[in-house]
């Protein structure tokens, strides 16, 4: 394939690009060098030291809640992301399924400080569901639901939901219904054919997507800066503290890398989880 | 044809279950935009729900603070605005011109090239959004870079190269190398083949790629957080700044624009792509 097209040219071609990803991997490889660095705001021998202070009861809290809120937000998500999906490949209107999918789609591109600002006007204590549960005189005092865990959490589900929907969309649309008009017309009910054929053709799908979810999640820094309300240390906001107030570039720096190690290992372990899933089903 | 997925008639509790599941995520995901939308429509200063009644006030608002005299004050929304959209074209024009050739050699060469390229840039997408703001900023900082505005346009072509990349790949998938060389056996030199027969084919792909570049630089937040300096600083960094306190409906009526301009982009991609791939 390669042989009209000459090593010079194919160089030339790749060129650009290399160049203008450049300063991302030398920004990955400074960060990392930065971590292993033996003072806090320069570069300067080589020491663990960063990664010691991280084991403070403080960053532990922040690692604990951000695994917390990711696991629960990546559950919701799965929960909300199957239906979603089921409902997009189902739809028999084109123009419906082409509404549907814009709604899915545009929390995952817009501003997040614009879905903060709806969330604020939702969750708020004159907000709409505080006013509601007052007007139906459910509650006397408006119920605590921003600037905690709950605000976070459903920022957290809402702005990721759409990372989920798109890939399990595309593995419903690859379930042949051959399997399941053979399920009915065996008498199997709706929900024995969705637990036995359904979700088991849809696990791979699911972790993948899980992962992703996960992965973004616990690397989440804009929802818990503008729904937590400094409250919810998720370990994003815990590092950028570690730059903004205390100048300590160092221990971001190692505080990040962990962040970072936590995402590939969540991403590597759920790969193995499909291939070998995906392995079991094939023979 | 996929009914049995989900069965419409004689569905009984499953098809009940799944679509109350179904309609509380769209719930979820339309709510936050939908009550922005009608806030900002709001005639009064309080953002209490439900708005004792409608006006056009802050929209007028918003227009006054665009037009105002003192747009040379640097904390000023029509500065911030420029800044963004001069960041956003760059970010747009950059990664695109990068990203067809590297596509063309790409769609071209051997599969383990194209898989460990495609890999290499597929990377930002996966690196968190906050490491890749402090990492970008420890760098600039301690090597004191002096960098105007590229301190926020050079992360941005980052971030957006994952997205630009795989709709051109995209866009050459259906492009054979049979029409490149039926062009030169009738006398066109390679380039002219390249700029002239696959230019104009991976068009579609080249477009939406474009489009995806603008709206992901134009509402970045996270890292522009970082890397914002009181001269150059974005819109949504100048939205944070003017509601960190308190929420005012002036900041709604401008995020109900940027809404519209985020859904026409989107329904254009969608256009742009339509029957052809994924959008993601």
């Amino acid at each position: 394939m390669t042989s009209h097209l000459s090593r010079r040219l194919a160089f030339a071609f790749t060129l650009p690009a290399l160049v203008a990803i450049a300063p991302f991997v030398a920004a990955c490889l400074y960060i990392l060098r930065f971590s292993l660095s033996g003072e806090q705001g320069v570069i300067e021998g080589f020491s663990l030291t960063p990664y010691y202070e991280l084991l403070t009861p403080y960053f532990g809290r922040s690692v604990w809640i951000t695994l917390k809120l990711s696991l629960i937000a990546t559950s919701v998500v799965i929960v909300l992301a199957v239906p979603l999906a089921l409902v997009l490949v189902t739809l028999q209107s084109n123009l419906a399924r082409r509404l549907l999918t814009v709604t899915i789609l545009l929390p995952l591109i817009l501003n997040l400080l614009v879905q903060a600002y709806g969330w604020v006007l939702l969750l708020g204590p004159s907000g709409v569901i505080n006013s509601t549960l007052i007007a139906l005189g459910l509650t006397d005092r408006p119920v605590r639901l921003m600037f905690n865990e709950t605000g976070v959490l459903l920022g957290l589900i809402q702005t990721s939901l759409p990372l989920a929907v798109f890939p399990i969309a595309s593995s419903v649309r690859s379930i042949s219904s051959e399997y399941l008009e053979a399920a009915s017309s065996l008498g199997a009910t709706h929900w024995r054919s969705f637990r036995d054929i359904t979700l088991p053709l849809l696990r791979p799908g699911l972790v993948a997507a899980a992962s992703i979810v996960f992965a973004f999640n616990a690397s989440a820094f804009a929802i818990p800066l503008l729904l937590g309300g400094r409250r919810v240390q998720m370990v994003g906001l815990a590092v950028r503290d570690m730059i903004s107030p205390l100048f300590n570039w160092s221990g971001a720096a190692a505080g990040g890398m962990v962040l970072i190690l936590l995402t590939i290992f969540v991403l590597f372990a759920s790969n193995y989880l499909v291939r070998k899933t995906t392995a079991r089903i094939g023979t | 044809m996929k009914t049995a997925l989900l069965p419409g008639r004689n569905g009984g509790s499953f098809t009940f279950a799944i679509r109350l599941l179904a309609v509380i995520g769209i719930l979820v995901c339309a709510l936050p935009v939908a009550i922005v939308t009608i806030m900002s429509f709001s005639a009064s200063e309080f953002t209490g729900f439900p708005p004792q009644s409608f006006s056009f006030r802050w929209y007028q608002d918003v227009w006054a603070l665009f037009t105002a005299a003192d747009a040379s004050s640097a904390q000023s929304v029509s500065e911030a605005t420029l800044t963004s959209i001069t960041v956003a074209v760059l970010v747009m024009i950059i990664s695109t011109v990068v990203c067809v050739p590297l596509a063309y050699v790409l769609a071209r060469s051997e599969r383990r090239v194209r898989e460990g390229m495609e890999t290499l840039f597929t990377l930002p997408l996966v690196f968190p959004l906050v490491m890749l703001g402090i990492a970008f900023l420890l760098m600039a900082e301690s090597l004191k870079l002096e960098l105007g505005i590229w301190r926020i346009v050079i992360p941005h072509v980052a971030l957006v190269l994952p997205f630009v990349l795989r709709n051109c790949l995209g866009a050459m998938s259906g492009i054979h190398v049979e029409v490149e060389e039926a062009a030169v056996s009738l006398g066109a030199s390679p380039a002219r083949a390249f700029w002239d027969v696959v230019i104009p084919m991976m068009k579609p792909g080249i477009l939406a790629g474009l489009i995806f570049a603008l709206i992901i630089s134009f509402n970045e937040f996270t890292v522009t957080f970082f890397m914002y300096t009181i001269d150059i600083s974005t819109l949504p960094i100048w939205m944070y700044s003017r509601t960190v306190s308190s929420l005012d409906p002036a900041t709604l009526a401008i995020s109900v624009v940027i809404i519209l301009f985020d859904l026409v982009l989107i329904l254009l991609v969608d256009r742009l792509i339509a029957g052809r791939a994924n959008l993601f």
